[in-house]
């Protein structure tokens, strides 16, 4: 018996350059991006539609990769926003990887982009460890999810640097008190930052907007 | 269930590089730190599954947890970070968070998930789906 000892290169090294040419490829292109992650039904493509219109309102040209494992219902809407968008069938995956998303830029008029908005598959998990070689990171979670949605996920929300609660105006119809989820994650994450928003208004989304780097207003870009 | 997908990437990429080494693996040793969301007991499935036909087949998963180390660019701090929950809890969660002054911070250890070393046998058999040979 014997062993052969190996240099220590990350297993999802493939993975990793991947995600770093995509990198490479938007900020070549002068395009700034953004991966909105976070569970079934919580809000992210309603956030995105709300940005898109937005951001296109602030003169900027908005691109979006709708991702889910069936069907092109998201990548309608966003169409329907303006957006010029991809839609990505991830199948049986629970997750987005940088080899789809390297092809749905393929797929996208990127010289014509200034924004780009990776709406992932509805996952809190899987996602975490398949970088995509987007600048910002963003995870989306609602009150009807339950108060308990951040210490029940800690690792999660623990390397999270942006989080969203969204439905807030539900709060009080569902008995969740939204200040539970900020608590847990300030615990969590003293450095990061939590928005309370309600994406179907608008509220609280100039906030996450300016987070992302963003401006609010046209004179700023 | 991604631990699938990293033991797929993990198998593809470690059977070309023991092309030039005879002999029957017996262990893959892996380094995961703790920052990495999988679970060990998906990852031996899947290996154990997915190596099936493989150079890797009958082989095992050897997981070493790797802690997390964190480095704070305030005050120069490099250590252990301090955790959510009871210090003694096995599961207890790294906060990233300098424990001295409270700076933010980034991890130096944690993050890896990489295979540090194969164990091969020198029985004389091939590797794969062979049986030993009979003595």
């Amino acid at each position: 018996m014997h062993e052969v000892r190996f240099s220590g290169e990350d297993i999802l090294a493939r993975q990793l350059e991947l995600a770093e040419a995509n990198y490479r490829r938007l900020h070549e292109k002068g395009i700034r991006s953004v991966s909105v992650l976070g569970a079934i039904g919580s809000g992210k493509t309603t956030l995105v539609e709300w940005a898109i219109t937005r951001l296109e309102r602030e003169g900027l040209r908005v691109g979006t990769i709708a991702a889910d494992s069936a069907g092109d219902d998201d990548h309608q809407r966003f169409v329907a926003r303006g957006a010029r968008s991809v839609n990505v069938n991830t199948q049986d995956d629970c997750h987005l990887d940088a080899h789809a998303v390297d092809h749905a830029l393929d797929a996208l008029p990127l010289d014509a982009l200034d924004v780009l908005f990776v709406e992932n598959v509805g996952n809190l998990i899987c996602p975490a460890d398949f970088p995509l070689g987007t600048d910002r990171e963003m995870v989306v979670i609602s009150v009807t999810e339950g108060d308990d949605m951040v210490r029940k996920h800690p690792k999660i929300f623990a390397q999270t640097d942006l989080v969203v609660v969204n439905k807030v105006d539900l709060a009080s119809a569902v008995g969740v008190d939204p200040q539970r989820l900020v608590a847990d994650y300030a615990a969590l994450n003293p450095h990061g930052k939590i928005v309370l928003a309600q994406a179907k208004t608008g509220r609280g989304m100039d906030e996450v907007l300016a987070l992302l780097g963003f401006p609010c207003t046209n004179t700023q870009w | 269930m991604h631990e699938y997908a990293v033991v797929d990437e993990l198998i593809s990429s470690l059977v070309p590089r023991l092309e030039t080494i005879p002999g029957r693996v017996t262990a893959v040793f892996v380094r995961k730190g703790e920052l990495r969301i999988l679970s060990a007991h998906a990852l031996e499935s899947a290996f154990e599954f997915l190596a099936k036909g493989t150079r890797l087949e009958g082989a095992r998963l050897e997981i070493e947890d790797v802690a997390a180390i964190v480095r704070c660019a305030a005050c120069g701090y490099e250590g252990p970070p301090c955790r959510f929950g009871d210090a003694d809890d096995h599961f207890a969660i790294p906060i990233l968070s300098c424990p001295r002054c409270g700076g933010s911070v980034t991890a130096t250890a944690g993050r890896e998930l990489c295979v540090e070393r194969v164990a091969v046998a020198d029985d004389g058999v091939a590797g794969g789906a062979a049986e030993p040979a009979d003595p």
